[in-house]
């Protein structure tokens, strides 16, 4: 039995053990067996703009297969020809494996500008965008070495460990990347620039109502985050662990398009992300996934001398982005079964489904987002419930909460 | 500052190196450079300087400055139809050739009286055989390709030009022609070394060797981009130090330069530069942090001991090592991706010597001290900043770094690392303004009746 074969031993009997953490993990506040009703997309969104929105986003499907298989293509050959840009490094193995590491998404970089360029083309014409040419490929360049940090550190934690334990580094170094991860969620909010306080009393109190109902210890801070210069798509997120934790409104949210209670819906929602404990989930998620990918890692460059030579790294590249591009449907699930577990509690803690309602019509209207998107595209893609799901759910809401024959949509 | 008392850096009228150590090597001139058309040369290479006119050598230039601007403002339209004459005849006739030559020459001249590089008064007409004059060759017959284009081709020079000596006349709105001889005919290096040189030549009664070579470096590039705008040469100015200055020599400093840096460059380096160094950027910033927080204690224990430890001249060496290699690469000076640790190596690498005793007075006020330093360092760094663009578009054009810029880039990263390690309590050597390079080809042990550093402005 070889060293590999008895890895390989190692990953099949590790599975189950990664499976019930994914099981346990998977829990939900949405009612078990919960039927979303099928909905009327035109009658609610609009004939118009439902195949306004599904001729919008067949542009970007199309512009995601394409990119996809050029950066994987041009990954692919670096994967095969990079080691010879090592010439260029007169750093040590760390050193150059950084380099490789950043030249490889470089390269992948380049090869997305195109369709950087010709997504942004198609959201100016659509209105959805109102960022310059030059402004997005200059920023897009300068976000680059932000990545490039990212990336070195990660070469550089991998490459240490290798160089130091050998084969088995794949166990602390997932341990590592995922208490980064970690780190950043907690420190993310002072990463944030552009916010101001939400000065707005009645929102305010409305947050302070939900949060009470959703059981949240301590207050969460809601910011106003300027993006309006940029875009007029409308969005919100929350972030943040513990006393660092806070919720973003985009200022396009509150610019009139939306009513009150919709303003009040979206304020709700995020704020479930926190009661939820979406974001400790979405650290356990991440070393789930790190685990495997790790170990992905240490088994498919042990030919090129392991993940402690530099050679290996531009494999390793080509290795971690195949991989998290085959897991996406497998994110997206979670992420929407979190998407989906805030909203039930927003529609618990608003009691008003004709706001969900409203919010999703004015999303697709903002947006341009496809109401109700195919399956595959939605499995893809869609890191939220589509629209129509999301009026759905209201509906059945709707329909659980009536006693009997009761309306059910007082705040 | 150090200075090297009686040693022309320049190129003389008299091609024997009068001035050169017994004994010491002749520097090679740069691989496959012939004389340049254009030729800064010294005819009095003397550094004393007359305290009294250093005092107000600014009002005595008053009608030199007023006289230049009108030139300047006439030799404008001389050169717009200058133009049209090169581009009818394809060459320069005599007349205009005499012309342009006097102009430069004064502009020479006039920068030259103003930087402390020379002593004397200029005449008002350009006159040959000034303390720092110019030799110019009969301009040839030009490409009328070149010429159409001639504005647009010396824009480079014309970037680096600003950041030295910005000595091409070029209006800007609303400027009086007084103005521009102010503003154009020194700005950048010339500007800085004529401040700091008021002070010196003030103090000392003599002119810092380092100092005068830079201004004279500054001059000469300058003379060369405004003979090219003015046809008096079809020659690319050429920012070279080893070929403006090519027998210059410097003393052995404790922080070097030991440039090996194979001109080839991987285009996909130079495109994406910028992004690269950023892990750099965040690693030297996180160093640079520790360094800042220990140097009170560094600078009490050199004073106390007289000498900084080994372990921290070690961590300090390494600390400085790292930001000259960062910088070279960063601003494409050097090829290949450097390390993290400031480890030897590099092809433009900057070996530092172990720890000397240091001058406890020097080490006293040694903040003080370093301002001059750290404004020169300006200077290069502005030149820096030119040479990375020029040298990031000239890399993604041809994959190669033109040798002249890289070397005075080179000269530029040692100076910033002499300065730190200066500054940084490495060394009390001062740092060495001139842009020479010649470090490897110059002995050691050189006499010291020709070479004697002070501890003070050069």
């Amino acid at each position: 039995m070889t060293r590999t074969h008895r890895w390989l031993a190692v990953g099949v009997l590790l599975a189950p053990l990664w499976l019930l953490a994914a099981w346990l993990l998977g829990d939900t506040a949405v009612p078990d067996g919960l039927e979303l009703p099928p909905i009327d997309t035109d009658a609610v969104f609009g004939a118009g703009l439902v195949d306004d929105a599904a001729d919008y986003e067949v542009f970007l499907y199309v512009a995601w297969f394409l990119e996809q298989a050029v950066r994987l293509g041009v990954l692919l050959l670096y994967a095969r020809k990079g080691v010879r840009f090592a010439r260029e490094s007169a750093a040590g193995p760390i050193g150059t494996g950084v380099l490789l590491g950043m030249l490889g998404l470089g390269l992948a970089w380049l090869a997305g500008l195109p369709f950087t360029v010709a997504r942004l083309w198609w959201d100016r014409r659509h209105e959805v965008s109102d960022v310059g040419y030059v402004e997005a490929i200059v920023g897009d360049w300068l976000a680059l070495g932000a990545t490039f940090v990212s990336i070195s550190f990660a070469v550089l934690v991998v490459m240490f460990l290798a160089r130091l334990i050998g084969d088995f580094w794949w166990i602390p170094g997932a341990a590592v990347f995922t208490g980064i991860v970690a780190f950043f969620v907690v420190v993310s909010p002072y990463l944030t620039t552009g916010a101001d306080r939400l000065d707005d009393p009645a929102l305010n109190a409305s947050a302070e109502r939900y949060e009470e109902s959703q059981g949240v210890e301590g207050d969460i801070p809601v910011f106003v985050e300027e993006v309006s210069g940029e875009t007029s798509e409308a969005n919100a997120y929350a972030t943040g662990l513990g006393p660092t934790r806070r919720i973003y409104l985009w200022d396009t949210l509150l610019d009139g398009r939306f009513d009150d209670d919709a303003e009040e819906m979206v304020l709700a929602h995020e704020i479930a992300h926190h009661s939820g404990g979406h974001l400790v989930e979405t650290i356990w998620w991440f070393g789930l996934f790190a685990l495997p990918s790790s170990y992905l890692l240490m088994l498919v460059t042990r030919r090129r001398g392991g993940m402690g030579a530099p050679e290996a790294v531009p494999l390793a590249l080509f290795v971690t982005v195949t991989f998290y591009l085959a897991l996406t449907p497998v994110q997206n699930l979670v992420s929407r079964r979190m998407e989906a577990e805030a909203d039930w509690k927003a529609l618990e803690s608003t009691r008003d489904p004709d706001a969900m309602r409203r919010l999703m019509r004015g999303f697709a209207e903002t947006s341009l987002g496809n109401p109700s998107p195919p399956g595959w595209a939605k499995v893809l893609f869609d890191t939220h419930p589509p629209l129509a799901d999301r009026i759905s759910m209201a509906e059945a809401w709707r329909v659980r909460s009536e006693p009997a024959g009761g309306a059910a949509n007082a705040p | 500052m150090e200075e090297i008392p009686g040693n022309p850096p320049l190129r003389q009228p008299n091609p024997a190196p009068a001035f050169t150590a017994p004994g010491a090597p002749e520097p090679p001139a740069p691989p496959g450079e012939d004389p340049r058309p254009i030729r800064l040369v010294i005819v009095d290479p003397a550094l004393e300087r007359s305290r009294l006119t250093v005092l107000v050598r600014l009002v005595l230039a008053i009608p030199l400055l007023v006289w230049l601007g009108l030139w300047t403002f006439v030799t404008l339209f001389v050169g717009i139809v200058t133009w049209f004459v090169v581009l009818f005849k394809a060459e320069l006739p005599a007349s205009l050739q005499d012309y342009f030559s006097s102009y430069v020459r004064f502009t020479a001249h006039v920068n030259a009286y103003l930087s402390f590089a020379a002593n004397r008064y200029p005449s008002f007409v350009g006159k040959p055989g000034y303390a720092i004059d110019v030799e110019i060759d009969p301009p040839p017959r030009h490409r009328r390709w070149t010429a159409a284009l001639r504005l647009v081709l010396a824009l480079p020079a014309l970037l680096l030009s600003t950041t030295l000596a910005g000595s091409v006349p070029l209006p800007s709105s609303g400027a009086s022609a007084t103005t521009w001889g102010l503003s154009l005919q020194g700005g950048g290096a010339l500007f800085v070394v004529g401040v700091l040189g008021w002070f010196v030549c003030l103090v000392r009664g003599r002119m810092a060797a380092g100092m005068r070579d830079l201004a004279a470096y500054a001059i000469g590039y300058g003379v060369q981009v405004t003979g090219y705008v003015f046809f008096l040469t079809d020659r690319y100015p050429s920012a070279d130090p080893r070929c403006l200055l090519p027998t210059l020599r410097i003393p052995h400093h404790p922080v070097r330069l030991e440039n090996g840096d194979d001109p080839r460059r991987s285009r996909l380096l130079v495109l994406l530069r910028l992004p690269l160094v950023f892990p750099h950027i965040v690693w030297l910033s996180l160093w640079s942090a520790i360094v800042y927080a220990i140097a009170p204690i560094v600078w009490l224990i050199v004073l106390i001991l007289g000498r900084l430890p080994r372990p921290l001249h070690r961590f300090l060496a390494a600390w400085a090592r790292a930001i000259g290699q960062l910088t070279a690469f960063a601003t494409l000076v050097g090829g290949p991706f450097p390390g993290f640790v400031g480890a030897s190596g590099y092809p433009v690498d900057l070996p530092i010597d172990p720890p000397a005793p240091q001058h406890r007075a020097v080490t006293a006020f040694r903040l003080l001290l370093a301002i001059p330093s750290w404004l020169l360092a300006s200077v290069y760094s502005s030149a820096l900043a030119a040479i990375a663009v020029l040298l990031w578009l000239a890399g993604l054009a041809t994959g190669k770094a033109p040798a002249g810029l890289q070397a005075l880039g080179a000269a530029g990263v040692r100076y910033l690392v002499q300065a730190l390690a200066y500054t940084f309590l490495l060394t009390d050597r001062y740092p060495y303004s001139s842009p020479g390079l010649d470090v490897r080809e110059q002995a050691r042990d050189e006499p010291s009746e020709l070479i004697q550093p002070s501890s003070f402005p050069a």
